[in-house]
């Protein structure tokens, strides 16, 4: 191995080949992209164009996003952890940052299979079935088009990337399966339910409601409905904008996948020496 | 710390829970095969884990002339851990193919070296105990290494794949420092270079094998074992099963497989 960056490559080829050999994972992806299509069909069919689809979908995605990216994340580290591997791997000229990375890149590109995929067959579908106007590619705001269910697919990626990345941090201070998921569900809730609650709690103390565009900012749900308002849904409904402060949302988003990451090559490389320097002091606190 | 000393374990100490599984182990190993025997409990897979850089002590370190497991762009210590930690789903060349891949080793070879050449489209899951160990053994001695550290290669195995297992680490042994903890001590006499027998987290005893039996007067580690470690019947009951409480400080530090 001549680089560090072979490390990367090798670690993430072998997590991308454990991914594909879990039939599980495409089972998720055919239940999402039933969940997927069943709303949109609920809501009125593709005929009812993409803006409308992404209107339906919006809230669910929330939920059933940071859910499978969960589902792909939680037990990303802990696995090799658990089962001793890791300590292996660790003898050879892998980094803590390498062995993150290519795991975390491989997981990344299995998400955008997983929640790329469905999503791209519900936009084909509406593509297909949507009424004459719709086809048409977008220049200017109050045209529905292709071009907005792309927007809203490409902003989906990073939206779960980021759960993602913070469910594969969380997991690696794990000590059993149980533990792993325990802490992947409330991962899921303190970023589904948690940010949003914190905005609310804010205003009610008292915070103008006109910095909510940028407060909402801050949490990745937030970030992610704020983008959608801002770029698909708001351009065919209301072009003035102003739902959130987009590079402030699109910051978060990449930052709170840099923070999993970070979090995460931290815990691998540095977790075993806060464990010792726990015990230290708690020979330290027995004399 | 010798001069062909391959890794020297100075005052090691570590606790989990605030219980201590090891006491201040000093020595050194040198190139060829150095058994770590002892109760179940006395700290084998404890001081293994900390020669191969798996587990922090809480006090004391180990040195490693040549570099340690996580220095430079070599791979300078192999290990098998006790349980052998494969993924499934992946073939056992698959699996070296990983390992033999980071240090530009070829699997084929590895495989063929522990006598698992017709095993190796076999998934890992399908194959024996005894076939994971050897694919272990496999693992921890790609890159050739300077130090392989391997955690009860035989545990759980016929004879005749103990035999294997321990003539694989034997042979690993010709040009690295080998420490292979176990308890088969008829193995152990058969092949091991250096002996160090742990009781209850401290060395009782460790040295060259033929100058341990001459100061002990036995004539075999078996001897050995029950002459220094005094628990013979711990041996018996089979396989380490983690690390237990010491009641005690009854045992003798000897500093040294090498007499540092």
């Amino acid at each position: 191995m001549s680089t560090p960056f072979d490390g990367v490559w090798l670690v993430f080829r072998r997590e991308l080949v454990t991914v594909r050999r879990t039939p599980g994972y495409a089972v998720l992806a055919l239940g999402l992209l039933v969940v997927l299509g069943g709303l949109v069909a609920v809501g009125g069919g593709g005929a009812t164009g993409f803006v409308p689809a992404v209107v339906d979908l919006l809230l669910p995605t929330e939920v059933l996003v940071p859910l499978l990216a969960v589902v792909l994340g939680y037990r990303a580290l802990f696995a090799d952890a658990a089962s001793g591997e890791l300590a292996v791997i660790r003898t050879y000229p892998v980094s803590a940052a390498a062995y993150v990375l290519g795991v975390l890149l491989a997981r990344t590109v299995a998400l955008v299979a997983l929640v790329g995929g469905p999503f791209a067959l519900v936009g084909a579908y509406v593509w297909l079935t949507a009424a004459p106007d719709t086809g048409i590619f977008a220049t200017h705001a109050g045209v529905d088009s292709p071009v907005l269910f792309v927007r809203f697919v490409a902003l989906v990626v990073p939206f779960g990337a980021a759960y993602l990345s913070l469910s594969a941090a969380v997991s690696t201070i794990a000590t059993s399966r149980r533990s792993a998921v325990a802490l992947g569900v409330l991962a899921l809730l303190a970023g589904v339910l948690g940010g949003d609650l914190a905005v609310l709690r804010s205003l009610s103390a008292g915070a103008p409601a006109g910095g909510i565009a940028e407060s909402i900012a801050f949490t990745p749900n937030g970030a992610f409905r704020g983008l959608v308002f801002e770029h698909v849904i708001g351009v065919a409904f209301a072009p003035e904008g102003g739902f959130v402060d987009t590079g402030l949302a699109a910051a978060s988003l990449v930052g709170w996948s840099v923070l999993g990451a970070v979090a995460a090559v931290a815990a691998v490389a540095f977790g075993p020496r806060v464990d010792v320097a726990a015990e230290r002091l708690r020979e330290r606190l027995r004399r | 710390m010798s001069e062909r000393a391959l890794a020297a374990v100075d005052g090691v100490t570590r606790a989990y829970g605030g219980v201590p599984v090891l006491e201040g182990v000093s020595l050194s190993v040198e190139a060829g095969v150095t058994a770590v025997v002892g109760p179940n409990g006395s700290g084998k897979s404890t001081l293994l884990g900390v020669l191969a850089g798996a587990v922090e002590p809480t006090d004391g370190a180990v040195r490693y002339p040549e570099g340690g497991p996580r220095s430079g762009s070599e791979k300078r210590v192999g290990y098998l851990p006790q349980r052998v930690p494969f993924r499934d789903g992946f073939t056992a060349r698959e699996t070296l193919g990983f390992y033999a891949a980071l240090v530009d080793g070829d699997p084929d070879a590895a495989l063929a070296a522990v006598g698992l050449a017709d095993a190796a489209d076999k998934r890992v899951e399908a194959l024996s105990g005894g076939m994971r160990r050897l694919l272990g053994i496999a693992q921890a001695t790609l890159g050739d290494p300077a130090v392989v550290v391997l955690d009860e290669p035989t545990s759980g195995l016929d004879p005749e794949m103990r035999e294997r297992a321990f003539r694989a680490a034997a042979r690993a042994g010709d040009d690295a420092a080998v420490v292979v903890s176990s308890h088969d001590l008829d193995l152990v006499d058969a092949h091991a270079d250096a002996v160090v027998v742990l009781r209850r987290g401290r060395i009782a005893a460790a040295g060259p094998r033929e100058r341990l039996l001459d100061e002990h007067e036995v004539d075999d580690v078996d001897g050995l074992y029950r002459a220094v470690a005094g628990d013979a019947d711990a041996l018996a009951r089979g396989d380490d099963g983690g690390e237990a409480e010491r009641d005690g400080d009854e045992s003798v530090h000897v500093a040294g497989v090498s007499d540092r």
